[in-house]
Formats: structure tokens, C-alpha cells, sequence
């Protein structure tokens, strides 16, 4: 017991005594020295992560719910709000799969920003991320939840804008920021919704007490949580912010869209599953916003020629599998698809990194070809990555997709029709992901392939932001003249070999008829849940699954093979013959322009109706002008009275004072 | 441990008119009085015993007998906090306008007599006495304002008093008209809040009386649409100043509503409850909209106050015991952010050759990344970001309207997202991007540092623990609000 | 002798000053009629002092003497200051107060 409870302090302490100790000694810290302590401090939370597992497993199934409290941070009025962990195998599994990829991340990063300007700051807010992420994993009430929820947020929006000379990447900075702290405001009035029917702000508590909230309340709350998680998770239609995140650099994508930030929405429906599971309709609400963000995604992904961007617009696709599962009662699957995401999504960044970084910092697929002779461990790690992604057998990804679609088919009704969605968006995926590969590494080599061949990196004359083609300022470190190191720091190359065979092996954890290690793993977390013994696929249901998704997955890539490889003019036949499509795909179904007239601008407008007219009319009119107005007419009236003759008054005085007497002597 | 809240009371007043004699060291003296009473002000809130929610370290004599005036202070949930707040903001400004020289003997002797003042109206514990100190708050800011000042500060000083006086007055009024018409009902006419507090007036009585109250302490605030003389004050006033004033003298506004009107005018509370609601409302949200649309800083800073007031208003009128606790926990918080935030903005100014508007600032952060990154910590707590106790704040003053008025609470979270976007604006604007033409991007120097990183540090303490501060409050403030609670939700019932 | 006469004396030198005051242009000329005025009022004073017997009247009009005493002061310091700056002595000509 407390032994968990000590490393569940130190698995969480640790990141964040990495970014105090690069933010404050950024001076004195020289070299890669930042580096290598945030890369220390975060694997040290990784063992610490394991030795947590290990010493809950060797507590009784029933004990393995561990409460550890610190302090009382909003104890008053009925509020019960502790700075308090909870460590349950679904945050302990959550916990030691984002340790371990964050540290191969913050590995990676060593050697990828080491001429970067910001280097000690990359790595505290690096740091201090791990720190956010696992404090949103761990907390054990609803108030650190948000806390975690909103410390992301923030470190997200930092890292981010990390090179904050641009001033696309402080707008999308901001942007992520915004989008998230909506986010926020939704899990925060969900947590009112459920408190007011529990009266505790514990998990635990509020769990047992789920029952006892009325049914309009409970619906509420949990639709409101879901629109936390969909900000979080990038899911329609809060999902906007995830692709402008391109801006930052290559790790903070790998970090941020791989194992932790958008993973969290996924991990808040599994972690309240007693209050989703009381809420019929907040559960489907969720299936089919996953459902759709997936479709849609994905063919957004289709079309993109930013390389960082289709993987960003996979991971949102992904993601919408996940959130599919969990809130179709597949808690176990959505889980399991996470963990193998985390692998393969971090090794498809890093490689897209190293291929950007040979490219002196442009994403445009258009402009990359024939890298495969130039960087061929990048290839075979990229390749590894994609058909995991792909979801051919027998790599990571295979078994947890359809994992998930085959737990959700077993709810029937309606839920059959979101499993058709995944298996087309299945075939997409593979496409879109072999026509990355197809078109990067295939054909004749562009010429910073060749430049590489020869053995010198490409260098840009003038440095250009990608996106708007302006000058960049060089000042804070990007693109330092040694910044592009493609594949060949070693650093870089372990943290890309860890993932490869973790994309590759992951999927072994749980092979249906094989194994259940995570069904089992998890079962402390689930046991109590109607789904838990209500859904079980038949063998049937299963291995036909696997095999359409293996189908889709091997056509999928054929397709891609065919359209990019072999018959280059298909690719704009299609394009003109569904020119609509194309354009509608192409502007990412105008969702950023959705937003912009729906809140962006009124709010604009609204702000500066306030600044320009009602402050200057009503405000400085009415209020202050008026009663300035009545005085000023007021003593203009007396003061031309003012004649400043003595004598004149002087007889009015003697005129007032005889009218006095009079008046007194009438009276009298 | 005996207390003397005289003492604490009078020693700023004091050291300031010693300041006087000190000539070079003026501004040194008048550090050392607010320091004193900074530590006794410490020591009050260790010594106080949060279990008990009677007036702690009373000193009542009596002061004009004919008219039943005591000169009574005492210190109880409510007021210690703020106490503490009040102390903390004028060492921290007294420390800051004697660091940058600029400033002569007379500056602090007033800012001795403000500091006296703003303590007064907290400690009072007999009406006139409250309302006595409350207007004598604003002398000193008068001639503060009026020296050393800004451009305009004549014109602007004339707004803020006459805006503000015509508040007092009202004010005067209703305090008189509660003291004659309990009087009828106690033995002999008085002054005395706990022994007012025993008398209920009648509805009729109450309404007037409480619109007086509330034009006067919506006015100091300020809260929409009664701001007008804000932007003015706000541009011209010397930053000390500002600082102090922005932090501490609004939150005597709210502390006034605590104190006076909803114990001693429920019904008229419950009836008024949503017509304030709502002006708190308009307040947030034209305030956070103002904010993003100016680029003046020491604007976004005065507007976000509108709409940071907005909340605590919403707090206490929520009529609820998490509503009125957070109120007090968040004017706290807010004082404790605004200081260094106007700091900073003096700081920013001094880098884009006198100006504090954000077009002629930017891409300071990387010269300056130890100003950069403390700037990043208030303006995260500005924004009330989760994990500071502004947050903390803001939560429990929206589950207060959350659970009297849901509607209100929804609408009001829109203020949460947009201080979001105005303060990372402000960020972005004065740290990122490019650098501005005519910028000089430098870190800050161990003489700013002195005033700015203890600031910032007990910023970070406070969100670690905000319980200190709730703890003190339990006992007493859900107990301001129950009156008046009882009232609404009777006529809740008689309504339906 | 009857009050009244003492008092129809006093009303008439009052009304000779104020009409001076009002008529006059010379400050010299109205600070003479003030004067007059004043000794009016103090005529009244003793004579109400001699009907009631007791000495309060007296020590009124003793008292308008010393502020009389001192205001002619001022006034001519006042009036000598004015010529020697070479300000016009005519109190149509000093109307800088005017609104």
C-alpha cells in the first residue's frame, strides 16, 4: 500500500523536479545538459511507473484502488476537494505506457533540438507536460482532474508556440489554448452537474453514489465531461486546434498527438464509466461524435500534402476509434488501442521529423520524393509504423482495431452502422498512410535526397516559414544552422528502434483466443460494469473481423501502391473527376471557417461594438457626459449673473435684505 | 495573545507623516511602517482562531455618545483575509515606488494615510466609522493621483471623485437613515453593526436603503455601466498607485456588501438578488470584452478587474455559502495578481520607450526570460487557470450561482473562456512574436526582482494551499449570506 | 425720549451709507459710506442697550468698532496698494471676478 503510494508521488514529482530544476538553471546548465536530465528525470518515472504496477499487483484484486492524499486544497462548504491520487490498474497501465514513451520522446529530442536556442526551455516545458499529463492520469478527484485537464492545456499551448517568433505558431498556440480551456469550462460544469447529485468531488464517492443522480443531471454532466474530452481529443466539432498544432516542433507533435494530450478524452469516458454507463444517451452521444470524427478525419487525411499534418489528421481519426470504444462500453479495447497507438504514432512523428529535418524544414509532401535510398532506417521505421497504422497483421495495430470495432459490433442495434463506418475508414486509413509512404520514399529522389545520398545535409538559403513562406527570425534558435540532423544522432535512432519493435509487438499483449493479459489486467477497474460480462464477441464476430480488417488494411496499401506507384495519373483523373469532394476534403469540410463566422467573429464584433460605440455613447455619453452636461448648463445660467460689479451687488443685497425685513414684518 | 488593531490600524498613518521628516529616506520609513504592519498583520491572522465565528480582538470605546458612534474595530472570517491582503499590497507598493526614486516625502505620506484608510474601513466595525474611513480612502488618491500622475490626471481625478462621492454620499444617507430607523426598535439611536444586526427593518426601508448601499459600492468597483470613470483613472494614475488601488480598494466595494448590506438588508437582498446578478454578468462580459479589444495594458489590466469583480459580485449575491466563500477567497486572489501584473506592465513600458500599448511591444521573451516566465505565472493566474487558488476562487463562487441561478452560472463561464484569450493576448503581444521597432528587449534587474519574485511566490504558495484561506472564512462568511438566503428562498416559495 | 426716534436716526444714516455704497465709484468714498452704515447699526445697538437695561448692546457696538476699526485698515492698505500699482480706483473699472 504505501509503497504505491510512494511511487505514484514519485512517478509524478519527478518530471516536474526536471522542469524546476532546467527552468531555473537555464544558465548554468551547459550543453546538452537539459537534455539529458529531462530525458533522466522522465525515465525515472518510467521505472518508478513499473515498480508501481508491480507492487499493486501484489495487492488483492479487491484492494487495487489506492488512495493517496496529500493535503486538503478546497476543503470548506460541503467541498471535499483533496490534492489526492488514485491508483487503479487503469491509471497505473495509462501511467507506465506515457512514461515510457515520453522518455524515448524527450530521448529523441536530445538529439533533434540540440542546436535549438530554447533548449533548456524545450525540455522543462517538456518536463513540466509529462508532469501535466500524469497529474490528469492519476488524480484521484474530479478538482485535480481539471487541474491536470488545464496544466496541459498550458504546456500545450507552450510548446506549441515554442518558436514563438512566428507568428503562426503563437495563433495556433493560442488557438489550442482557447479551444481547450472551453474544454475546461465543459469539465468543470459537468463536475458541478455531478457534484450536485453526489455531493463529493471523489472518484471513488461519486462512483458509488452514481445511481443517486437524477437522470437529467447525470445526462447533462456527462455530455458536458464530453465536451472536455472532445477539446482535449480533438474530436468534432472542437478538433480544429490539432492541426494548426503542427507548428510546433516535430517531438512536441510526437508527444502531444502519440501517447498523452489527445488521449485524455479517451481516458476520462473509460475513467467515469459508472457515471456514462447511467446515461444511455451521453454514451451515444460520444459513439457517434467518435464515429464521425473518425470518417472525417481520415478523409481530410486523404487529401492533406503537409506530411506532419496527415499524421496529425490520422491521430484525430484514431482517436475517434478509440472514443468510439469507450463509449460503447469496449473499455478494454479502447485502452488497448491507445497503448499500441502511443508506439506506432510516436515512431511515424519521429520518422516524419527526420525526413523534414532533410528537408531543411519543409512538410510539403509535393516536394519530397525517393528518400528511401537516402535514410533507409528512417524508411523501415516509417514503414513499420504505417502498416501498423494500416492495421495489417500481425503488427500492433491489427489486433487492437479490431479489437475495438468487434466489441462494438457485439452492442448490435445501431452500433452495427459505426462499425461499417470503421472498417471504410479502415481501407481509407491504409491508403492515405501508404500514399505518405509511397510518395516520400518512392521514386526518383528529390534533390535534397540526393544532397543526403552524397552525405551532407540540405541546407535552406533563407530560412521560410513552411506555412506562410515568410522570413523566419532566426534569433530564438529556429532553424539553427545544425538543426537538421535527420537520422544520424544515435539518440534518435534508439528512441525510433524502441518503437519499431513495440509497433511491431505491442498488439501481442491481447490476441483474441491466445491471450487476455490486459482484459485481466484491467479487471479491477471494469469488474463492477454492466459491459463487462454483457460483451463478448463470438469467435465468429471476431475472426471475421480480423480478417475484413486485414483485408481492408493489404487493399488499402494495393490501392495506394497502384494510384501512387504504378499509375501516377490516376491520382488526377480522381481528383478532377470528384473536383467537389476534393475541394470539400481539402478544406478540412470547412470546420475552421465554421467556427470562425459562428464564434470568432460575433465575439469580435461584440468586442468591438463595446470599444468603438456603446463606451463611447453610453458609457462617456450617458453616464458621464450627462450629468457633466447638466452641471456645466447649470452654472452657465448662474454665472451670468456674475456681473462683477460691486455697486450692482451691493443693491441686491440691500434689495434682498429689505424684501427679508418686509417679508417678516407682513408676516408678523 | 492580545492584539491591538489600533495599532495596526494607525502605524502606516504614522510612519507616512514620519516620512515626512526623512527627506532621502522618506520612502524607506514608510516601508518600514507597512512592513510592521505587514508582520503584526501575519501574526493577527496566526494568532486568530478560525473555530470561532464571534469578533476576535475587539476594541470598541465610544466616540460621539449623543449620536450613539463607537469607535469600534474588531476581526472575524471576513475580514482577516483581506486584511492580510491590504498590509501585503501596500508593503509590496511601498517597497516598489521607494526602489524607483521617483517619488518625494509627501508621496508617502500619502500612501501611510491611503494604507490607514483602506485598513479602517475593513477593522470598522460601527457603520459610520465604516463609512468614515471608506470615503477618507479616497483623499489620499486624490492628491496621489492628482501630482504624479499621468497627463490627464487632472481631468481624470475630477471623474473618480465626483463618481465616487456621489456614491459616498448616498451612502452616508442610507447609513444614517439604518441607524435613525433601528434606533425606534433599540434602546436609543446606534451605530453599532452587531447590534444593528439584531434589528430588521422593513421591506420598504430596506429597498431604498440598500439601492444607496449598492449604487456606492458598485461605483468603487467598478462594475458596468457604472466604470465611466475607470479608463481615465487607469491611465493616469501613478503605477504604484494603480497597483494598490486596483487591488485593494475594490475589494472593500465587495467586503461592504458582506458586512453591511446582506446581513442587514436581507429582504431587499433577495429581492434585488438578480437585478445585481445581472449587472455582475454585464460586467464579466463586457469587461472581458473590452479587454480583448484595447491595447492599452494598463486598460486590459483595469478591464479584466471589471469583469474579475463581476465575479466576486456574482459570488456574494449567489446568496449561497460556497458563493459568498469564494467571493472572499477570490478578492484575495485577484489583489495578490493585479500587483505584480501592473508591475509588470511598468516594467514592459519601461522596454518599449514609455508606452504600455501593445502595439509598440513584442518579442521580449527571449532577452528576457526570467521576466518572461514570471509574466507567464500571473498571467496564468490571471486567467484563473486550474491549480491556482484564483481558480479555486472562481469555482466555488460558480457553483454558488450554479445552484441559485444555473442560467446565470452557464452564461458566466463565457467570461472564464474569454479571460483566456485577453490575457494570453496581452502575452503574446508583449513577449512573443517579433520584436517590436523601438523595443529593448532587457531582463529585469535585481532591483525589480525584489518587489516582483516575492509577489510571484506567494502566488505560487497560495495555489498550493488556498485551505488557509477558506479555513479562516468557514465559520463566519456562509453566515453573511444566510439571512438574506432565507429570504429568497421564501419568496421562492411564495412565488410559486 | 421714545425709542423710536433713536431708531428712525439710525434707519436714516443707514440708508444715507448703503445708498453711497450703491451710488459711489470711489472705493475711498464707499469704504466712508460702510462706515456710516456701521455707526447706524451701533446707534441701534446702544439705544435697544438703554431700553433693556443691561449692557449687551454696548459691548456688540464695542465690537463693531474694533471690526471697523479693522476693515478700514485693510481697505485702505488695500486702496494705497491699488495706486501704486497704478490700477484704476473705480470699483466699475475692478470686475475681474465677474463669471
Amino acid at each position: 500500500m504505501t509503497s504505491v503510494k510512494t511511487f505514484a508521488w514519485l512517478t509524478l514529482l519527478l518530471p516536474l523536479a526536471g522542469c524546476i530544476v532546467n527552468a531555473l538553471g537555464y544558465r548554468v546548465l551547459r550543453g546538452k545538459l537539459p537534455g539529458y536530465v529531462g530525458t533522466a528525470v522522465l525515465f525515472g518515472s518510467f521505472v518508478s511507473a513499473v515498480l508501481m504496477l508491480f507492487s499493486l499487483q501484489d495487492l488483492a484484486e479487491e484492494e487495487r484502488h489506492v488512495r493517496a492524499v496529500a493535503w486538503d486544497v478546497m476543503a470548506t462548504t460541503g467541498f471535499d476537494g483533496e490534492l489526492a491520487l488514485l491508483v487503479d490498474p487503469l491509471s497505473v497501465f495509462m501511467t507506465v505506457t506515457i512514461t515510457l514513451v515520453s522518455s524515448l520522446i524527450h530521448l529523441y529530442s536530445v538529439a533533434y533540438m540540440g542546436g535549438d536556442r530554447g533548449y533548456a526551455r524545450f525540455f522543462s516545458y517538456l518536463n513540466f507536460f509529462v508532469f501535466s499529463m500524469l497529474l490528469l492520469i492519476l488524480a484521484g478527484n474530479f478538482l485535480f482532474l481539471i487541474v491536470g485537464w488545464a496544466f496541459v492545456g498550458a504546456a500545450s499551448y507552450l510548446l506549441i508556440s515554442f518558436w514563438y517568433r512566428r507568428e503562426t505558431a503563437t495563433a495556433a498556440g493560442i488557438k489550442a489554448f482557447v479551444i481547450n480551456v472551453l474544454g475546461d469550462v465543459g469539465l468543470v460544469l459537468g463536475t458541478f452537474f455531478i457534484f450536485k447529485g453526489t455531493g463529493t468531488l471523489d472518484y471513488l464517492g461519486s462512483f458509488e453514489k452514481a445511481a443517486e443522480i437524477s437522470q437529467g443531471d447525470v445526462t447533462a454532466g456527462c455530455i458536458l465531461l464530453l465536451v472536455g474530452a472532445f477539446a482535449k481529443s480533438a474530436q468534432i466539432p472542437l478538433h480544429t486546434w490539432l492541426a494548426d498544432a503542427m507548428e510546433g516542433p516535430t517531438p512536441v507533435s510526437a508527444l502531444i498527438h502519440a501517447a498523452t494530450m489527445v488521449t485524455a478524452g479517451v481516458y476520462l469516458i473509460a475513467r467515469m464509466w459508472p457515471l456514462f454507463e447511467q446515461s444511455a444517451s451521453a454514451a451515444a452521444v460520444g459513439a457517434i461524435v467518435g464515429c464521425l470524427t473518425l470518417f472525417v478525419s481520415a478523409t481530410i487525411g486523404l487529401v492533406v500534402t503537409d506530411l506532419k499534418r496527415i499524421i496529425a489528421y490520422s491521430t484525430m481519426s484514431q482517436i475517434g476509434y478509440m472514443v468510439m470504444a469507450v463509449s460503447s462500453g469496449a473499455y478494454v479495447a479502447g485502452i488497448f488501442h491507445f497503448y499500441t497507438h502511443a508506439f506506432f504514432k510516436a515512431l511515424l512523428f519521429m520518422a516524419a521529423g527526420s525526413v523534414i529535418a532533410a528537408m531543411a524544414g519543409v512538410q510539403n509532401i509535393d516536394k519530397m520524393r525517393g528518400f528511401r535510398g537516402a535514410m533507409p532506417f528512417t524508411f523501415i521505421c516509417f514503414v513499420l509504423g504505417g502498416l501498423s497504422l494500416a492495421g495489417v497483421p500481425p503488427f500492433a495495430g491489427f489486433f487492437s482495431k479490431d479489437e475495438v470495432l468487434a466489441y462494438v459490433a457485439d452492442r448490435g442495434d445501431w452500433h452495427v452502422a459505426l462499425v461499417v463506418v470503421g472498417y471504410v475508414t479502415a481501407f481509407i486509413t491504409a491508403v492515405y498512410t501508404f500514399r505518405m509512404i509511397f510518395r516520400v520514399f518512392f521514386g526518383e529522389p528529390s534533390p535534397e535526397a540526393r544532397e543526403l545520398e552524397g552525405g551532407h545535409l540540405h541546407h535552406a538559403d533563407v530560412p521560410r516559414n513552411p506555412v506562410t513562406g515568410e522570413e523566419e527570425d532566426t534569433d530564438v534558435g529556429f532553424p539553427g544552422p545544425e538543426h537538421h540532423i535527420a537520422e544520424q544522432e544515435l539518440p534518435m535512432r534508439i528512441a525510433m528502434g524502441v518503437l519499431a519493435l513495440a509497433a511491431i509487438a505491442a498488439g501481442w499483449l491481447q490476441i483474441p483466443n491466445v491471450t487476455e493479459a490486459l482484459d485481466h489486467f484491467l479487471e479491477p477497474t471494469f469488474a463492477e460494469s454492466r459491459f463487462h460480462e454483457e460483451l463478448h464477441p463470438s469467435d465468429a464476430l471476431t475472426f471475421g473481423g480480423l480478417a475484413i480488417g486485414a483485408l481492408c488494411g493489404i487493399a488499402g496499401i494495393a490501392v495506394a501502391y497502384l494510384i501512387w506507384v504504378r499509375r501516377p495519373e490516376i491520382a488526377v483523373r480522381m481528383r478532377e473527376r470528384f473536383a467537389p469532394l476534393h475541394t470539400l476534403f481539402v478544406n478540412k469540410w470547412y470546420a475552421d471557417e465554421a467556427l470562425d463566422r459562428l464564434v470568432v467573429r460575433p465575439a469580435a464584433w461584440f468586442g468591438r461594438f463595446a470599444q468603438q460605440t456603446f463606451e463611447r455613447i453610453v458609457v462617456n455619453g450617458l453616464f458621464v457626459g450627462g450629468p457633466v452636461a447638466l452641471v456645466r448648463a447649470g452654472s452657465a445660467a448662474v454665472r451670468s449673473r456674475q456681473s462683477g460689479f460691486l455697486r450692482a451687488y451691493a443693491a441686491l443685497m440691500v434689495l434682498g435684505l429689505a424684501g427679508v425685513v418686509l417679508w417678516l414684518l407682513l408676516l408678523g | 495573545m492580545t492584539i491591538h488593531l489600533s495599532l495596526i490600524l494607525w502605524l502606516p498613518a504614522v510612519a507616512g507623516a514620519l516620512a515626512l521628516l526623512g527627506r532621502r529616506a522618506a520612502g524607506w520609513v514608510a516601508f518600514a511602517g507597512s512592513l510592521l504592519a505587514l508582520a503584526y498583520s501575519v501574526l493577527l491572522l496566526a494568532d486568530f482562531d478560525a473555530g470561532s465565528g464571534a469578533l476576535q480582538y475587539v476594541t470598541d470605546e465610544t466616540w460621539i455618545e449623543q449620536l450613539g458612534i463607537h469607535y469600534k474595530l474588531g476581526v472575524d472570517g471576513l475580514n482577516v483575509a483581506l486584511i492580510l491582503l491590504t498590509t501585503f499590497g501596500f508593503t509590496a507598493c511601498t517597497l516598489w515606488a521607494a526602489l524607483s526614486r521617483e517619488y518625494p516625502a509627501q508621496f508617502f505620506m500619502w500612501m501611510g494615510l491611503a494604507h490607514s484608510s483602506v485598513l479602517g474601513a475593513l477593522v470598522a466595525q460601527d457603520l459610520i466609522l465604516f463609512v468614515l474611513f471608506f470615503d477618507l480612502m479616497l483623499v489620499p488618491f486624490f492628491f496621489l493621483t492628482g501630482i504624479w500622475g499621468g497627463p490627464d490626471r487632472r481631468q481624470a481625478i475630477l471623474k473618480l471623485f465626483i463618481y465616487t462621492l456621489v456614491g459616498s454620499l448616498l451612502m452616508l444617507a442610507a447609513a444614517v437613515a439604518i441607524g435613525i430607523n433601528s434606533g425606534s426598535s433599540l434602546d436609543g439611536t446606534t451605530f453599532v453593526l452587531s447590534e444593528l444586526d439584531r434589528v430588521v427593518l422593513p421591506e420598504g426601508t430596506q429597498r431604498w436603503i440598500f439601492l444607496c448601499f449598492a449604487a456606492a459600492f458598485l461605483i468603487k468597483m467598478p462594475a458596468f455601466p457604472f466604470h465611466g470613470w475607470m479608463p481615465d483613472g487607469y491611465r493616469n494614475m501613478p503605477l504604484p498607485v494603480l497597483a494598490v488601488f486596483s487591488a485593494v480598494l475594490s475589494k472593500v466595494a465587495a467586503y461592504g456588501f458582506l458586512r453591511v448590506v446582506t446581513p442587514l438588508l436581507p429582504d431587499a437582498t433577495a429581492d434585488f438578488q438578480m437585478l445585481i446578478l445581472l449587472i455582475a454578468l454585464a460586467s464579466i462580459l463586457y469587461g472581458s470584452a473590452m479587454a480583448f479589444t484595447t491595447t492599452e495594458t494598463r486598460l486590459i489590466l483595469g478591464y479584466s478587474s471589471v469583469a474579475q469583480l463581476g465575479f466576486i459580485t456574482l459570488g456574494v449575491f449567489s446568496l449561497d455559502d460556497d458563493g459568498a466563500q469564494g467571493a472572499i477567497l477570490q478578492s484575495v486572489n485577484h489583489g495578490l495578481v493585479v500587483i505584480p501584473a501592473f508591475f509588470i506592465v511598468g516594467l514592459l513600458a519601461a522596454r518599449a520607450g514609455g508606452s504600455s500599448d501593445l502595439r509598440d511591444m513584442g518579442g521580449t521573451a527571449f532577452r528576457a526570460p526570467v521576466l518572461a516566465g514570471l509574466f507567464l505565472v500571473v498571467a496564468l493566474a490571471t486567467l484563473a487557470m486550474p491549480g491556482s487558488s484564483n481558480f479555486v476562487g472562481e469555482f466555488l463562487i460558480l457553483f454558488g450561482v450554479f445552484e441559485s441561478k444555473i442560467v446565470i452560472a452557464i452564461v458566466a463561464f463565457t467570461g472564464v473562456v474569454l479571460a483566456s484569450v485577453y490575457m494570453l493576448r496581452m502575452f503574446i503581444r508583449s513577449m512573443h512574436n517579433r520584436v517590436g521597432t523601438g523595443v529593448d528587449p532587457r531582463d529585469i534587474k535585481l532591483v525589480d526582482a525584489v518587489v516582483l519574485v516575492p509577489l510571484v511566490l506567494v502566488i505560487i504558495a497560495l495555489s498550493l494551499y488556498p485551505q488557509v484561506l477558506l479555513d479562516k472564512g468557514e465559520e463566519t462568511v456562509p453566515g453573511k449570506v444566510q439571512a438574506a438566503h432565507q429570504a429568497a428562498e421564501g419568496e421562492a416559495v411564495a412565488g410559486r | 425720549m421714545s425709542i423710536g426716534w433713536y431708531l428712525a436716526v439710525s434707519a436714516f444714516i443707514f440708508a444715507i451709507g448703503a445708498g453711497g455704497v450703491m451710488v459711489k465709484r470711489n472705493p475711498l468714498v464707499i469704504l466712508l459710506c460702510l462706515e456710516l452704515m456701521l455707526n447706524a447699526a451701533n446707534l441701534a445697538l446702544i439705544a435697544f442697550s438703554r431700553m433693556h437695561g443691561t449692557d449687551d448692546g454696548q459691548v456688540f457696538a464695542l465690537i463693531v468698532m474694533v471690526v471697523a476699526a479693522c476693515e478700514v485698515t485693510v481697505g485702505l492698505g488695500i486702496i494705497v496698494a491699488m495706486y501704486r500699482r497704478r490700477v484704476p480706483v473705480d470699483v466699475d473699472e475692478l470686475r475681474e471676478l465677474q463669471g
